[in-house]
């Protein structure tokens, strides 16, 4: 009984260590903070036309990765090829640190390029997020049309975001936002009793149990949920919160090849598809927008966006963060 | 008597045994203990620092943290032992009609999880959406909500729900085990009920409700998931959930650990005045009158108040217990999060995907299941060999031992979580930080003490005669250990195992701090689904968490209770 007890603990113990791995030519790892929804279905098309790699992705806030890349360069060694998150700053920092393989992409051309400027190869907007306002079509007759809408009555005490400290394309729209409209957006916000809430599918899943009658939300969540039966609709007021979401290469990968062939591949007519259907803008002007996404062309939701300076949106994020929270908590 | 010590060859089983111990308790338990205080009172360059522990301390989120603790903790507290001796009193000591059905059922929320509690009554009673908020404004045409879940109280009557089986148990032991002469002696010397219950029955049972109270304030002082489910949002923090904050927003810094550590003394501190508390009141009151015998105690007529007494009862029952399990397995059923309950709208789909469809939730289920076999099985053979060394062997030090072995018991499980981290993630050469292995040597760490109490409860009925008999006859200490002792305490092992097991599966405290992309557990989980507003996919794993805990303890009760008759 004892040795069989033993056994089990030692092939338990080796079970765990063990990741069962498919025995293909390549290999490839992905952090990302797509959602399973998303990112399950670009790695089985991916699957389907290099048999011969085999992708692991592991889906995680942008935060909780990042911790995990850090944390990984200590002991010398990122496990991560390829990165793909929604934290545009991430993805400065990383190439400031020269932690990014540039690789322009061969596709490039075809492709609506939101880092002009910046631009080096270092990391390849992969998907257009873009954020609006999400109300319950229960509770709210009169549909928003512009930012300042969510001051009147209608969402008094029951406007929520998404706590910016833990959702990176929160803390971006409320920068953005301030930028656009000076402080005081905070402060009407504050005088109309607005939410911070948690995570930035909770405020969405709260709108749509009527715990809150709005929120700022992102658009794959919130279609996703309404394709579902949720008693939600997703505006944009005349300016658009856009943020791309960069996908990079980690320098030093030994399996740069499959890495490239990643990329490429979700920058194809073929995967951008998938990132339309999932609910976001594409990175392609020949691929159909998403019928939920509020705009008529990628065109006009560019013209329409408020432009970021990434720089200084890095630099400012505590204070912005800080300042913020206290105006809306009204300490 | 002396076996034990008898130095044969320098170097016999008797010394690889304890040394062993030692080192095992050292290792997992001591040094991540201390590591805290050291991280907290010396600086990076290892000089002595308190200005650092002013600067945290005089924080106003800390102090207001730890006043939010102990508001929680005294209110659920005071809560719990009301609830608590209530209850077991009508089960023990009333005529009461299906008094052990209901016996059974108020100890059903001792294993039910209080975050998935949390949960369901966040879906119940959040003040705009909650289902019965909602029933009271449009169906009985309310102006506002009944009651905000997100508040002092609600987080209070949350956890009074899931932790008043605590002095329940305690008292319901004592008042079946007290002697019903002291009482019927009274009555014949002409004592009415309140003068009986008041001088003789209250100050008879007083040491077990006091012990079962304070074993409540210990647990809600240091309790993570109701107050993270309920608080936090609306600005409501106490000392685990503010370590937890401080440590996810930065991505795990040396700072944010630094400051956590400071915000962990001050929970090691109030811990340990908790149970020096309790150490005094015990030691006082020793009352030797409540005997091991058991008697048929007598039972007070309920009378008229039978049935009304019975129907509160069962609404108690129904409606903490019943009631949110239904909840849960119900928003479970929904496509979406918002959807009323119709035929329609309810489906097995969100089961159907957890299980077998997404990547998450399978692999924090496999997870989970891992986990708690290893640190169970791990853990039981530890927990036997350092017993033993406590219980049997006669040498010097052993208090110490003892105290390792129980220190993971009075200490919160977010300080292990973070001692753990401080322990292993380089510093000291071992990384295992962001892997599985550190969740199982936390686990480890925190569920020593479990083993520890059953193993040493098992080998103190093992009579040292045994063991002398068969060295008389010529047998090897480690032969006498393994065809004599080993053999008898395999009930004790047993027991420490499924104390490990079943708590482990649905824990949340320690796996939050130290989980990884992919070491998900069954808590992180349903926990950061819910942060993620994936609503109705973390009711259906927490459903399947229900269905898990519930199915492996009756297998224990089966198990268990066919192991003692075979006895």
């Amino acid at each position: 009984m004892r040795r069989r007890m033993l056994a089990m603990v030692i092939a338990l113990c080796f079970s765990l260590g063990t990741v069962a791995q498919a025995c293909a030519a390549e290999k490839l790892i992905l952090y990302t903070s797509m959602k399973e929804s998303l990112i399950g279905a670009i790695a089985d098309a991916f699957t389907k036309k290099y048999p011969d790699v085999a992708i692991d992705y592991q889906s995680a806030g942008a935060g909780k990765l990042m911790a995990k890349i850090a944390a990984e360069r200590q002991s010398g060694q990122v496990l991560a090829d390829v990165l793909w998150t929604s934290e545009v700053p991430d993805f400065y920092n990383l190439k400031e640190e020269g932690m990014l393989e540039p690789y322009t992409p061969s596709n490039f051309n075809e492709l609506v390029n939101p880092f002009k400027n910046d631009y080096d190869g270092s990391f390849t907007a992969a998907r257009l997020g873009t954020l609006g306002i999400v109300y319950n079509t229960q509770q709210v007759k009169n549909k928003p049309e512009q930012w300042s809408d969510i001051f009147k009555p209608e969402f008094k005490g029951a406007f929520g975001v998404a706590d910016p400290a833990l959702s990176g394309t929160s803390y971006m729209s409320i920068s953005l936002l301030v930028n656009q409209f000076g402080w005081e957006f905070a402060e009407k916000m504050a005088a109309n009793d607005s939410k911070i809430g948690k995570g930035s599918g909770q405020v969405v899943d709260d709108t749509a149990s009527g715990e809150l009658a709005g929120c700022i939300a992102v658009d794959y969540i919130t279609l996703d949920k309404i394709k579902k039966g949720a008693k939600l609709a997703y505006v944009f007021p005349q300016e658009i919160l856009v943020v791309p979401s960069p996908v990079a290469i980690i320098k030093g990968t030994p399996n740069l090849s499959a890495a490239k062939k990643f990329v490429d591949f979700l920058l194809s007519k073929e995967a951008q598809i998938i990132v339309s259907e999932g609910g976001t803008l594409p990175v392609r002007t020949d691929v159909a927008l998403n019928p939920g996404i509020p705009v008529s062309s990628l065109d006009e939701a560019v013209q329409r966006s408020i432009p970021i300076d990434y720089v200084s949106i890095l630099a400012e994020k505590e204070n912005t963060i800080d300042k913020f929270k206290k105006i809306i908590q009204k300490k | 008597m002396s076996i034990a010590i008898k130095k044969e060859s320098g170097f016999g089983t008797a010394q690889i045994i304890l040394t062993l111990s030692i080192g095992i308790l050292v290792v997992f338990v001591a040094f991540p203990v201390l590591l805290i205080f050291w991280n907290a009172f010396f600086d990076s360059n290892g000089s002595f620092n308190i200005t650092d522990v002013v600067k945290v301390l005089s924080h106003p989120e800390t102090y207001q943290a730890l006043l939010n603790s102990v508001i929680i903790a005294l209110g659920t507290t005071t809560g719990s032992t009301i609830v608590g001796t209530f209850f077991a009193w009508l089960v023990t000591r009333t005529d009461l009609p299906y008094k052990k059905f209901m016996k059974g059922m108020f100890l059903v929320p001792f294993m039910l999880p209080s975050f998935i509690g949390a949960l369901a009554w966040k879906m119940l009673l959040s003040p705009r959406a909650g289902y019965i908020n909602r029933f009271f404004m449009d169906s009985l045409g309310f102006d506002g909500p009944i009651f905000n879940i997100y508040s002092y109280a609600g987080i209070v009557l949350v956890e009074i729900m899931y932790l008043f089986p605590f002095v329940f148990i305690q008292v319901c032991g004592a008042l079946e085990r007290m002697d019903p002469t002291l009482e019927e002696s009274a009555r014949i010397s002409g004592a009415g009920l309140g003068t009986i219950t008041r001088k003789i029955t209250i100050p008879l049972v007083l040491p077990s409700i006091l012990s079962g109270a304070l074993l409540i304030m210990l647990y809600s002082m240091a309790h993570f998931g109701t107050v993270a489910v309920l608080g936090i949002e609306n600005g409501i923090f106490n000392i685990p959930t503010l370590i937890y904050e401080r440590i996810h927003q930065s991505a795990g810094s040396f700072e944010s650990i630094r400051t956590g550590t400071v915000l962990a003394t001050v929970l090691v501190f109030s811990a340990a005045f908790i149970i020096w508390m309790q150490n005094k009141i015990l030691g006082k009151g020793r009352y030797q009158i409540i005997a091991g015998k058991s008697f048929r105690p007598m039972e007070l007529k309920l009378r008229g108040l039978k049935y009304p007494l019975l129907i509160l009862c069962l609404a108690y029952i129904g409606f903490t217990i019943i009631l949110p399990t239904v909840v849960i397995f119900l928003v479970g059923a929904l496509p979406t999060y918002g959807l009323p309950f119709t035929w329609e709208n309810l489906s097995l789909e969100n089961y159907k995907f957890i299980l077998f469809e997404h990547k998450l939730t399978k692999d924090a289920i496999f997870n989970s299941v891992t986990l708690g076999l290893s640190a169970a099985l791990i853990t039981m053979f530890a927990g036997v060999m350092i017993s033993y060394v406590i219980v049997k062997m006669k040498v010097r030090g052993k208090g110490i031992l003892e105290f390792l072995g129980m220190l993971p018991f009075s200490v919160p499980g977010s300080v292990i979580a973070l001692g753990v981290i401080l322990a292993w993630s380089g510093k000291f050469g071992i990384n295992l930080y962001n892997t599985v292995w550190i969740i199982l040597v936390a686990y480890i760490a925190r569920y020593m003490a479990f083993s520890l109490k059953a193993n040493s409860a098992a080998l103190e009925q093992v009579h040292d005669s045994l063991v002398e008999a068969a060295r008389a006859c010529g047998a090897t200490m480690w032969q006498a250990l393994k065809d004599i002792v080993i053999p008898l305490v395999r009930p004790g092992m047993f027991a420490a195992f499924f104390l490990i097991f079943l708590p482990s599966l649905r824990e949340l405290t320690v796996s939050i701090m130290l989980y990884a992309p992919t070491t998900r557990t069954i808590g992180v989980a349903i926990y950061t689904l819910n942060e993620d507003g994936e609503t109705v996919t973390s009711a259906a794993l927490a459903g399947i968490a229900l269905i898990l805990i519930i199915v492996g303890q009756t297998l224990i009760n089966r198990f268990s209770a066919k192991y003692t008759n075979k006895r």
